[in-house]
């Protein structure tokens, strides 16, 4: 939350940006060349999900502090 | 030797000293009797069993768990004698005991919290689907930290899980966890989620989740709280103040972070569905494109076909003009010797010779008469 917004868009702006894609499709007459070019973007877009999907892990640091003063 | 012989005063002042050397701290359990606040702030009661009673003091700020007669409880403080000659138990913590007493407890605790509005649904706020950031409350050791380990890392990944390692039983319990909030609440960033988690236990292990002071301190939490305690039956007050309450420390793990293979699933069948868009597209404009072939197709024949037919009428006109084919049907072509057609009386006299094309001959001729005639 304080870190600064970077320009990849974060996993669920991604996902955000496949269903875009999807609901595109929706639409009536829509142009042949332009619906190729959106294909190929969105099956991309859906690998690049994936791969960083499976590869995300997780970092724990158990803290060093103790708690115990009294509250 | 002679008895030493005391003031007043001095015997209280050596019977104190003894008793804080040889019981600087005394745990006592019994039942609660007498039970009165006084001014609002000073605890008087007297912890009993069937053949004796002392009389305890404490201050109300050390209440952690609400009390009333007849509960059993467990204390610890330091006995002493007071400027009255009586006999008392300065408590330093209190807290009810038995499935009994710990019931009525948490039931005056929980309807004074209802009544205030701490349980209530509109305070409730709901949880980032893909935290950054975990805060984890819990005994590091414990069954329900490796447990929610474990469930965490096989769902998702890219969390920053930090764990404030704390008792979660016993007298330590409640303040550590208290500490533990403050904490991460008091950070720059404070972390998505707050999760506080502890396993099955007995009913006074899991009591440490009804202390009033932990209780509203989890009401309070700036970040969203998620709390796991016990076994899917064991409801804390802690558990009602939380943002989300979870039935296990596993159903924790599932709570704050979505599965991973869920999503996986569903960018799959994302591609599936833009593969069928793009067939079904593509399908759509071969049909146009051969749709319009097969019109072109049509229409090119047909105007091939007229023109075929005109082609042919234009033909047979034209055959029909040709002079060839009078000349086969017998018909003879007559011509002066300059190559004038001879079609009327005028254009020849007796004596002129005349060129006569036949189909397959020509004559050279000279006119005997003309005769004029009439059509």
């Amino acid at each position: 939350m304080s870190k600064v917004a970077k320009d990849k868009p974060t996993l669920a702006q991604q996902m955000q940006q496949l269903d875009d894609t999807l609901a595109w499709f929706e639409q009536p007459n829509i142009d042949i060349d332009e619906a190729y070019k959106k294909y190929e973007q969105g099956i991309a877009l859906a690998e690049s999900i994936q791969e960083q999907l499976t590869a995300m892990q997780n970092k724990v640091t158990i803290l060093r502090q103790k708690f115990d003063q009294d509250a | 030797m002679a008895d030493p012989v005391f003031r007043v005063s001095e015997l209280l002042a050596v019977l104190n000293q003894t008793l804080e050397y040889a019981y600087p701290s005394v745990t006592v359990e019994g039942e609660i009797a007498s039970y009165k606040i006084s001014k609002g702030k000073y605890v008087f009661f007297d912890i009993k069993d069937e053949q004796g009673v002392v009389p305890c003091f404490m201050m109300v700020y050390s209440l952690r768990q609400p009390l009333e007669d007849g509960m059993m409880v467990r204390l610890t403080g330091q006995p002493r004698v007071t400027a009255w000659g009586k006999f008392s138990i300065t408590v330093r913590q209190v807290a009810p005991i038995g499935e009994g007493s710990l019931k009525r407890s948490f039931d005056v605790l929980h309807a004074a919290l209802l009544k205030e509005g701490l349980f209530n649904a509109e305070r409730k706020r709901t949880l980032p689907v893909m935290p950054k950031a975990i805060g984890l409350i819990t005994s590091a050791e414990s069954a329900g930290y490796a447990d929610f380990i474990k469930i965490l890392n096989h769902r998702f990944g890219g969390v920053d899980v930090q764990v404030a390692n704390v008792h979660v039983q016993g007298a330590h319990a409640a303040p550590q966890i208290i500490n533990a909030l403050q904490y991460f609440n008091q950070q720059d960033s404070p972390p998505d989620i707050i999760v506080i988690i502890r396993g099955g236990g007995s009913a006074e292990d899991l009591a440490v989740f009804n202390d009033e002071p932990l209780v509203r301190a989890v009401a309070a939490s700036r970040a969203p709280t998620v709390v796991g305690v016990g076994h899917e039956t064991d409801t804390s007050l802690c558990d009602l103040a939380a943002d989300v309450r979870a039935a296990t420390p596993s159903n924790a793990a599932q709570i704050v972070v979505p599965d991973r293979h869920a999503f996986i699933a569903h960018t799959a069948q994302s591609q599936k569905s833009l593969y069928n868009y793009i067939t079904a597209h593509i399908a759509d404009v071969n049909k146009i494109a051969s749709q319009a072939r097969v019109r072109m197709a049509t229409d090119l024949q047909a105007a091939i076909a007229a023109y075929g037919n005109r082609l042919m009428s234009a033909r047979r006109l034209l055959a029909q003009c040709d002079p060839k084919a009078a000349l086969q049907r017998g018909y003879a072509l007559v011509q002066t010797v300059s190559g004038k057609s001879v079609t009327t009386a005028a254009d020849t006299k007796p004596g002129d010779m005349l060129t006569i094309t036949l189909a397959r001959a020509i004559l050279n001729v000279e006119v005997r008469y003309v005769k004029s005639s009439k059509r």
